[in-house]
């Protein structure tokens, strides 16, 4: 085990430095990039935070889609079976196995939800819920 | 910051090339905005009576610049003609280290776009702005593909545009597909089926500008003082145009307002019927912005992928990959899926 800081906590502390010193910069170039610097690191936050629920809640809407499997033990399993079972679901979309209606909403409720779910990561301001 | 591709002496004998002067009094050469493919430096002309505010835009030495930027002084030309706000070209052609370059005038005004669209101050540019530039927009609508010769790319005269700019982002995403992207998957084949329900196009090809957002204008406290970055320009149809500036990306968080955070749509869409005399088929604009939007994705996907390959390495690039979600997210309010 680890001491603390824990990882969240020095993320939290390297994005505000970065933060801070953006707000001071008179270089624009500098600034911009010390901006987007602590962005990414606040998105590695929500990833570290929220990533494996929102894999567990997308693997049950797969199984739908795809047919049922069993879900992945560990948590570097899940993320390698949902890309890869994600390369699958391309797949099937482009050669028309969602064009029928009902299974074409099947597939739109699947794409909010993994949309969301990577909006709440990268940009949740961007979500009304 | 990437070094700049030029220097002042490079820029002074540009404008002497330009200008055909080669004794003329050339002052204040310096680096205005590097940009992702060109430098815009701004010079000055001493002439006995006068002084011209000149901007010299060079290309990098290895890049093959030539027929893009002859086009694009042509089309700026006939802009310019019109009384479009932009730039007044005044030469393209190649400098004596293989870079080609264009000279054209320097216009007022100023470039931030969050200034634009979030200052309270900007309040009155922003009304008049969005008239100025459907006004300009419907002007450049009106260049003919005759005009310009065969400068330009674009479809055949009879060709579905959508169609055609579909299938050219498809093979743009297969190219930079860093991971499965199921929503657009599912938008490339969604389109394609709903560009077949589509009522016929009435109004024969023409010109576009090709990036026109608020990030590629001038302005100042009264309204819009110029068009800019007319690299993406070539032949296609109004919509195009029309609805890369409703492309959310554009809006700096401003959701109210669809139209680059400065309008709402309808008054945008309004703004371009009115000086254009054309009226725009909602249905197929609704296209074009589920189209411009999956546009964007590809280009986050494309961003991150120079830097993923090694092509360029910048931790912007990779965090713009991230911004696909968003717009992805509003091609799905766009279907009505959520």
């Amino acid at each position: 085990m680890q001491d603390r800081a824990t990882a969240l906590e020095l993320l939290d502390g390297i994005g505000r430095f970065l933060r801070k010193q953006s707000e001071t910069q008179t270089d624009r170039w500098l600034r911009f990039q010390l901006l987007v610097a602590s962005n990414s690191l606040a998105i590695v936050k929500r990833e570290l935070e929220q990533e494996e629920g929102h894999l567990h809640e997308e693997w049950r809407l797969l199984d739908g889609l795809l047919g049922e499997a069993p879900i992945p033990a560990s948590y570097g399993e899940l993320q390698s079976s949902v890309r890869e079972r994600q390369d699958r679901l391309c797949e099937a979309i482009s050669r028309g196995a969602f064009d029928e209606p009902a299974r074409e909403a099947d597939l739109l409720r699947y794409l909010v939800v993994e949309t969301k779910n990577r909006v709440r990561i990268t940009a949740p301001s961007e979500l009304d819920d | 910051m990437a070094d700049p591709i030029g220097s002042p002496e490079i820029v002074t004998a540009a404008v002497r090339q330009g200008l055909d002067i080669p004794a003329l009094e050339v002052t204040g050469a310096r680096l205005l905005a590097g940009g992702a493919m060109h430098d815009s430096w701004g010079a000055d002309a001493v002439f006995p009576d006068r002084t011209d505010e000149l901007v010299v835009r060079l290309s990098p030495p290895a890049r093959d610049d030539t027929a893009k930027s002859r086009a694009e002084f042509v089309v700026m030309k006939a802009a310019h003609e019109r009384g479009v706000r932009c730039p007044k070209p005044i030469y393209v052609g190649e400098n004596s280290r293989g870079q080609t370059f264009m000279l054209m005038t320097r216009m007022p005004g100023e470039t931030n776009p969050r200034q634009l669209v979030t200052s309270p101050d900007f309040a009155e540019c922003r009304r008049a702005l969005v008239q100025q530039l459907a006004e300009d927009i419907a002007r450049v609508h009106t260049i003919t593909p005759a005009e310009v010769g065969d400068a330009l790319r674009g479809p055949e005269a009879d060709a579905e545009c959508l169609s055609v700019e579909l299938e050219r982002q498809r093979i743009e995403y297969e190219r930079v597909k860093i991971n499965a992207h199921p929503l657009l998957e599912w938008s490339f084949r969604w389109m394609a089926r709903s560009i077949a329900t589509l009522a016929p196009r009435t109004r024969p090809l023409h010109v576009v500008h090709g990036d026109l957002r608020v990030g590629n204008i001038m302005y100042d406290r009264a309204g819009l003082t110029a068009n800019l970055d007319w690299e993406g320009t070539h032949i296609g149809e109004a919509e195009e145009d029309i609805s890369w500036f409703l492309t959310k990306v554009w809006r700096f968080n401003r959701r109210d307002l669809a139209a680059g955070g400065i309008a709402d749509r309808e008054t945008w869409v309004g703004a371009y019927e009115k000086y254009s005399g054309f009226t725009i088929d909602r249905e197929r604009l609704r296209l074009w912005e589920v189209f411009q939007n999956v546009r964007w994705s590809v280009i986050c996907m494309m961003q991150a992928h120079q830097h993923l390959s090694g092509i360029m390495d910048s931790h912007e690039h990779a965090a713009i990959g991230r911004r696909a979600a968003d717009t992805e997210l509003e091609v799905l309010r766009l279907v009505g899926a959520c």
